[in-house]
């Protein structure tokens, strides 16, 4: 009996032993299985591309047959290639053009709204500018074309009877690039707009009540108080505004196609075009890697800049 | 004075309101309306009709396309919370070395732009031979930036209420659904829209995996159509009511937290 016991108690020991090491084990192993899933998913949807990216650009590759490699010669090429320089050239202009009016504007509004009473009016207002933002640029792209298009299409219409001769928007090789910049710009305002109307909800309504007694007025608060406040928030904004132009496709693909002439090519509409009717998916690498070199330098400006800034609070 | 300067104030904001509304309402009433060219639309509201959209329904493989975009939308929101949020949960409130440089490394992918991993993505794709599936649709939606939002959210929640349902004897993956996820509740929502709308309103990736009519999206077989009936706008402008009306109805019952979502994703990058 008392052996029995004895031995029953030993398992019991030993069981105990197991099972507590087992669960130190797992303890110590579940923080990784739950990063797992979407560390995989992680790893081969975006590392692993980039590597193989990296290594294809340096090839001669149509997808179909195996690569060859062929050193710089894809880099080498890009200067000679006129329709990567036009397209490097329309996504710098498209930047430059877009991000500070469409920051600038986002910046206004949210002020104003802010500034002014509560109202049905803001609210109707806040709303409006975001139902282009949650719309897709395809179904913008393609509103557009029509509301532009032809004679008697609403905009032209207007033109006409203000007396106005009625432009080819999308036809014209000056005009083609600033309407599709318009266009962004219109559909992208409302997102910047509430990303400043949350920053400003963040300033202390006591800054401008001193300010205000020190004899401010509104243009120093503007200058002197909401703009130095919002720096962190407008590095943000600039820097997310200079990625999505960047990497402009979905306007350009529906709207003009890059043309008329090389007029709205981009660099993302070059890429599609080297790849699907091409078949240069190694140059093409090679273009999407310096589209990819542009948006890191960037990154790294914009985290330099919010680092440095953060001293200031 | 004051009142003069109040009403032209009122005056721009709806000229501004109504610039941003007025290309969505012409789309509304010219998908009502029979135009076969472009010379014969006016604002007027008279001939409305149905015609395009039962032409839309029955002649097209609308419907089909609608659906598709539907699944792949919810599979990845499902996908996403589910495995953003089980990442954020081990982020914040577990000790493991690496910890940290695993989050930092993971938030570095954020910067990778998906234009340009798409054709070693399409490569990668093809080996698998996942081309016009709904794998190659539904799996690369998931991003970084649900894990950072999971994190952020559940490092608001006490340690001391995730200990003491430890010492009740819960185990770690109730901890998580009956604990955890309730609290976050709010993140959750705001990832859900931010998934739902970016994987509904996607393009480029899905016009390069899907060939053929059986998996292709909503975004997708709008721009095809759009290149099909160039002349018939009022079709055209059915397909692109449809395609909005259910990421606007989303907006208009969640707007605040839409409001919210967009706040947080300025730390995107």
């Amino acid at each position: 009996m008392e052996d029995i016991i004895l031995k029953k108690n030993e398992e019991l020991k030993k069981s105990r032993v197991r099972t507590f090491n087992k669960r130190k084990i797992l303890k110590k192993s579940t923080p990784y299985t739950y990063i797992l899933p979407i560390g995989i998913l992680l790893l081969s949807f975006y590392v692993i591309p980039i590597i193989m990216s990296i290594y294809f650009s340096f090839t001669k590759y149509n997808i179909m047959t195996p690569a060859k490699f062929v050193g710089f010669k894809n880099y080498l090429n890009l200067a000679q290639d006129k329709m990567f320089m036009a397209s490097l050239k329309n996504t710098i202009i498209y930047t430059v053009g877009v991000v500070p009016l469409q920051t600038s504007i986002a910046l206004l509004m949210a002020v104003w709204i802010t500034k002014r009473e509560k109202s049905r009016l803001n609210e109707l207002v806040k709303g409006a500018m975001f139902v282009p933002v949650i719309s897709s640029m395809i179904l913008i792209g393609i509103i557009w074309r029509i509301f532009l298009n032809g004679e008697l299409s609403p905009l032209n219409m207007i033109f006409t009877y203000v007396g106005l001769n009625t432009p080819n928007w999308i036809g014209d090789t000056k005009l083609a690039l600033p309407t599709l910049m318009g266009i962004s710009i219109w559909k992208n305002v409302g997102y910047f707009m509430v990303i400043y109307i949350s920053a400003l909800m963040d300033i202390p309504k006591s800054y401008y009540e001193s300010a205000r007694v020190d004899g401010a007025n509104k243009l120093h608060e503007f200058f002197y108080i909401t703009v130095p406040l919002l720096k962190p928030t407008t590095i943000m904004v600039v820097f997310l505004g200079c990625i999505w132009s960047l990497q402009t496709f979905d306007l350009v693909y529906t709207l003009t196609g890059g043309g008329p002439g090389v007029s709205t090519m981009t660099m993302v509409l070059h890429i599609y075009n080297l790849v699907f009717k091409q078949f240069r998916a190694g140059y093409a690498m090679a273009v999407a890697n310096v589209l990819f070199l542009l948006i890191a330098i960037i990154s790294i400006f914009q985290r330099k800049l919010l680092q440095r800034d953060k001293s200031i609070y | 004075m004051k009142s003069i300067k109040r009403i032209i104030g009122n005056i721009i904001l709806l000229m501004i309101a109504s610039c941003m509304i007025v290309p969505f309402v012409y789309m509304v009433i010219t998908s009502f309306k029979i135009t076969y060219t472009a010379y014969n639309f006016d604002f007027s509201l008279s001939d409305i009709t149905l015609q395009n959209y039962i032409t839309i329904i029955r002649d097209t493989n609308f419907v089909h396309y609608f659906l598709n975009s539907l699944f792949i939308a919810i599979s990845g929101v499902v996908l996403n919370v589910l495995f953003s949020s089980l990442a954020g949960f081990a982020f914040a409130k577990k000790e493991f070395p690496g910890n940290e440089k695993l989050f930092f490394f993971m938030i570095m992918t954020l910067i990778i732009p998906s234009q340009v991993t798409m054709i070693p993505l399409y490569i990668i794709m093809r080996q698998l031979g996942w081309i016009n599936s709904y794998f190659a649709l539904i799996l690369p939606i998931p991003t970084a930036f649900g894990v950072f939002l999971m994190r952020q959210a559940i490092l608001n929640i006490p340690n001391d209420l995730i200990d003491s349902a430890r010492i009740d004897g819960c185990s770690d993956i109730r901890i998580f659904f009956q604990i955890v996820v309730p609290l976050i509740k709010p993140a959750i929502i705001t990832l859900t829209i931010f998934t739902f709308i970016g994987a509904w309103n996607e393009f480029l990736w899905p016009l390069i995996v899907t060939t053929n009519d059986s998996v292709r999206t909503l975004t997708v077989g709008l721009s095809s159509l759009n290149a099909q009936y160039t002349v018939n706008y009022g079709l055209v402008m059915a397909g692109s009511t449809l395609t909005f009306l259910p990421s606007f109805i989303i907006y208009l019952i969640l707007q605040k937290r839409f409001v919210e979502g967009v706040t947080l994703s300025g730390i995107k990058g």
